[in-house]
């Protein structure tokens, strides 16, 4: 059971901090969708506001079709899986599970019946009468799901659920959720700052800075065309320099990068004259010695300043006049270079793009 | 079966995307709505849980005492000579010099007594720490009463210390031991040091013995690791322990009444005497605002160098990082003066004490085991002494026998007085614990700036001497026409322990993780839900320590019912101090021992609680 939920300019202030501005949101039903934004971005704050933990200061939240900025966080029937997971320990595993159920004073056949379901979606059911301080964090995790899924909620909020898991867990953890939510089709809003988790598991995501949302769009499209500096750095790792645009032809110009080289980029938006910054990922830079000729439209001579081998690539620092780019080389048995050699960088015009 | 149905009709409906206006939502428990509807206004329900301590502190504590105060001038007449004649009279002012200069001895003993225990106390694991702490926490919760009783014993004619005396040939006549100065500061020291212990400990647990190690290995030897680092560190610890015995022991009425003699008047005894026997009340009253300001001074002065509340719960502050006032530069000032002298200090201790501290704290527990010896020890006089076959109070026992307890079996009196005991201290207890934790709960969560100020008013009837208090209830309950009735005694029990809850109850709410809360909310749980479901019991081991803490203050209460009493039985210790001054036979021996042996077990229950509780929910603390 699945459910859509809009935000309609929702603003929450705490005094004169404007913690949340002007979220406007649609998500579908049966959408991952994942609040993506570095710690004290008012994600969370977003997050509370949706489970009715805060009131908005203005705007409106539709669950479905039906407002619930005025309903309390019993009544809006939203599962949530919470930070430090939030098992009650003095209840077992059985018990938390089925809270859900028995404060809504399910029949007893239903609860067991449910409680059952729901651990074995989370393989959990050979756990049932221990109490939750006697699992793993990886356990407790699968517990504190298996409660915010057990009453079919028509929504599902996870609050930075995979921090506490050392790496392997994350890793595995992240497949069983995406597992657990096609299979229950539902919907599920997902806060973190770890923008691998968001890339991989959602279907879209929504960028938060300073209380604002940036850009909410497809994991490729965030991070193939990022629509400013912010998105461009927090989402993976980029090169951004200095630049004038000079003349433009159709979406593309010609550009003055970091005022010693020419070339030309996808532009968004900028007219003629306009200064902004060039944006390319690492991996989009080709590096080869100094001289050596180049059919991409971008090209910068430079020295190798630190070359990181990585075992599958190597992570070049190469110093442009007063830039330094970084980029990044799959090993595929071309010549490395060492720190201090002269070497060029060149990328196509499609793969940079002029941001504001 | 009707109800559930339509429950999970409004689940149903309520995860149904498409109903907006759920009809089923008014239908479900209207009352219950209408409770929980309330309780989710904030202001509201701060009210509700806040009135019931606001009322009891205003109306049972500065009421009475502003009658107090406003009597002591004779009212409008603003008359000071009462004032006048405590520090002119001769008589009285050397009264409340020594009550002061006993104050003060008791103070700095039970607190050198102390620290070395509650030091190892720190380092010990927790298996030795559970058995340890039995041995403090049983003296702790017996009643002063029955500890001084057993110093009467001990120190008596035919105690064990003269018979010891004489039997070596050391004296040949008993020495006159009790009712002495010595006898009232050995009683007070006996009755002190389990608190200073305690509460030097739940300060010192906090200190990391890494730092001492850290000091050690950066070059300092262990006298200094020991004296630059720990020892600066857990001076906030023994400050507050000092303050705290230093009040109640200026306001002490029990042991210097039955172990002083005429000249060792506390002026707790004063005030009694003044307002019972003399029927003077407006000098009492005067005594005891004098007591009230000293107290009030002291806590003053203490609260320039620790945050006040640390007395009484250390679990609440943590020493922030302080600006570096005027004073802590004099401080350092006068370090820097004493310096040559503590290097001196230092190197002497070092030399002298370099080869016992190798031994693995040996000498620590020697020490530590004296202390519990000397603790314990007058309780198991008082066991010895309920078996003895001899009709007066003479230790050792000449023969073993079971006479008193036959005696006790069929003392009515004594039974009956047990029951209302038992009745009062469950009510009492009940009232406290249950006005303590709604007062807990607003004080931790209460938005309001003034927060700190009213979680020191909230304890305040741990600072008001309890001679004062029974003396203004008495006066005010007087007035209103409560005094005698079994609902005035309760108040006045309910005020003594309503703290300890608080202090009890907060601690736990502090450590709450709240998004537990905000989990069964947003599962669908109720405000009451929450309450029942999942707040109360987790807090339950924290509801059943401050109902027994208010459940003991009750039962140990002696002044206040004194006051109160009328003509109700008398609770066992009115029976008890009546008994004493009378007719010090072996029967009160038995009717201790049958009390120690009740704290002991709940004691012991408690300490079981605890662990059981610990072991099932370290939390996800451990990760």
């Amino acid at each position: 059971m699945s459910t859509s939920l809009e935000m309609k300019k929702i603003q929450k202030f705490y005094g004169a901090l404007h913690v949340v501005r002007d979220f406007d949101l649609y998500i579908e039903p049966g959408e991952f969708l994942t609040f993506l934004g570095p710690s004290g971005s008012g994600k969370t704050t977003a997050l509370k506001l949706i489970a009715g933990f805060e009131t908005p200061s203005g705007g409106d939240m539709l669950l479905g079709s039906r407002s619930i900025v005025d309903v309390p966080p019993y009544e809006r029937g939203i599962g949530m899986v919470f930070q430090n997971y939030a098992l009650f320990p003095h209840m077992t595993v059985v018990e938390n599970v089925a809270f859900p159920l028995t404060v809504r004073k399910a029949a007893r056949s239903e609860v067991e019946e449910k409680v059952l379901r729901a651990l074995q979606l989370v393989k959990m059911d050979q756990y049932r009468d221990r109490y939750p301080n006697q699992l793993s964090g990886g356990q407790q995790q699968r517990i504190a799901l298996a409660r915010a899924i057990v009453f079919n909620p028509s929504l599902l909020l996870m609050d930075e659920p995979l921090g506490a898991l050392d790496r392997n867990l994350r890793e595995h953890m992240k497949i069983e959720i995406m597992r657990i939510q096609k299979e229950l089709n539902i919907t599920v809003i997902f806060v973190t700052h770890d923008q691998d988790e968001a890339l991989v598991m959602s279907d879209r995501i929504a960028v938060i800075n300073e209380g604002r949302l940036v850009q909410v769009a497809d994991s490729k499209s965030l991070y193939y065309s990022p629509q400013d500096r912010f998105v461009a750095s927090f989402v993976g790792e980029s090169n951004l320099l200095p630049c004038r645009v000079n003349q433009i032809e159709n979406g593309t110009g010609t550009v003055t990068i970091a005022g010693r080289a020419n070339g030309v980029a996808r532009l968004s938006g900028q007219s003629g004259g306009e200064s902004g910054w060039l944006f390319v990922r690492p991996e989009h830079v080709d590096i080869s010695p100094r001289g050596a000729t180049s059919t991409a439209q971008n090209v910068l001579d430079g020295v190798v300043e630190d070359a990181l081998f990585l075992g599958e690539m190597t992570r070049y620092t190469v110093r442009c006049g007063n830039e330094t780019m970084t980029v990044k080389q799959q090993n595929r048995g071309q010549p490395h270079f060492a720190g201090k050699t002269p070497v060029t960088v060149s990328w196509d015009a499609d793969r940079c793009t002029v941001l504001h | 079966m009707k109800d559930v149905g339509k429950d999970n009709n409004h689940m149903n409906t309520l995860l149904a995307k498409e109903r907006a206006a759920d009809p089923i939502i008014g239908n479900v428990a209207r009352g219950q709505n209408f409770l929980n509807g309330l309780l989710a206004n904030r202001r509201i329900r701060g009210a509700v849980v806040a009135s019931p301590l606001l009322v009891l502190l205003v109306g049972f504590l500065i009421i009475p005492l502003s009658n107090i105060v406003w009597g002591s001038v004779e009212g409008t007449k603003l008359n000071f000579a009462h004032y006048a004649r405590i520090f002119s009279d001769e008589i009285n002012f050397n009264i409340m010099l020594h009550t002061l200069k006993i104050g003060l001895i008791v103070t700095v003993l039970s607190l050198g007594a102390a620290y070395p225990v509650a030091y190892l106390l720190t380092k010990m694991g927790s298996r030795a720490f559970s058995i340890v702490s039995v041995f403090i926490l049983v003296p702790l919760f017996t009643a002063f009463l029955i500890r001084t009783y057993a110093w009467m014993i001990i120190l008596g004619r035919e105690g064990p210390i003269n018979n010891a005396l004489i039997w070596l040939g050391l004296v040949s006549e008993p020495l006159p031991l009790l009712n002495t100065t010595f006898a009232v500061i050995v009683g007070m020291v006996h009755v002190f040091i389990p608190m200073a212990i305690f509460t030097m400990y739940s300060s010192m647990a906090r200190i990391n013995h890494d730092f001492a190690r850290a000091a050690q290995i950066l070059g300092a030897k262990p006298v200094q690791a020991f004296v630059r680092v720990y020892l600066p560190m857990s001076l906030p610890g023994v400050f507050s322990a000092g303050i705290l015995i230093f009040i109640v022991a200026i306001g002490f009425y029990i042991t210097p009444a039955l172990l002083g003699g005429p000249r060792d008047a506390m002026i707790s005894q004063q005030i009694v005497t003044q307002m019972t026997t003399l029927l003077n009340f407006e000098l009492s009253y005067a005594s005891s605002v004098v007591l009230l300001l000293v107290t009030i001074a002291t806590l003053f002065l203490a609260s320039l160098f620790i945050p006040l509340e640390m007395i009484w719960s250390s679990a609440t502050i943590e020493p922030s990082n302080r600006k570096i006032s005027e004073r802590s530069r004099l401080l350092s000032g006068a370090k820097r003066a004493f310096h040559p002298i503590l290097s001196l200090f230092e190197a002497f201790a070092h030399v002298v004490t370099k080869r016992v501290l190798t031994q693995q704290s040996r000498w620590l527990w020697t020490y530590t085991t004296v202390i519990l010896v000397f603790l314990t020890a007058p309780l198991i006089v008082v066991v010895l002494l309920s078996f003895s076959s001899s009709p007066f109070v003479v230790f050792p026992p000449p023969g073993f026998s079971l006479q008193w307890w036959e005696r006790l079996a069929n003392a009515t009196d004594w039974h009956t007085s047990f029951l209302f005991s038992i009745q009062l201290g469950l009510v009492a207890a009940l009232f406290a614990t249950l006005i303590g934790t709604m007062g807990a709960f607003w004080l931790v969560r209460t938005t309001l700036p003034i927060k700190r100020p009213l979680f020191l008013f909230s304890l305040s009837p741990l600072m008001v001497p309890v001679v004062i208090i029974a003396t203004s209830l008495y006066i005010f309950e007087a007035r209103i026409g409560l005094l005698g009735s079994f609902a005035g005694l309760v108040i006045g029990h309910v005020l003594l322990s309503v703290p300890y809850v608080i202090v009890v109850m907060a601690a736990a709410l502090r450590g709450f993780d709240r998004s537990l809360e905000s989990a069964a909310a947003v599962h669908g749980a109720r405000p009451l839900q929450v309450l029942r479901l999942v707040t109360l019991p987790i807090l339950k081991p924290a509801l059943w320590t401050g109902g027994l803490l208010a459940f003991l203050t009750s039962f140990d209460e002696l002044l206040i019912s004194i006051f109160l009493l009328g003509r109700q039985t008398s609770p066992l210790p009115v029976k008890f101090w009546g008994d004493i001054r009378f007719q010090l036979n072996p029967l009160l021996s038995t009717a201790s021992t049958l009390i120690v042996a009740l704290v002991t077990v709940s004691i012991l229950t408690a300490q079981w609680i605890r662990l059981r509780h610990e072991q099932r929910t370290a939390i996800s603390a451990s990760k």
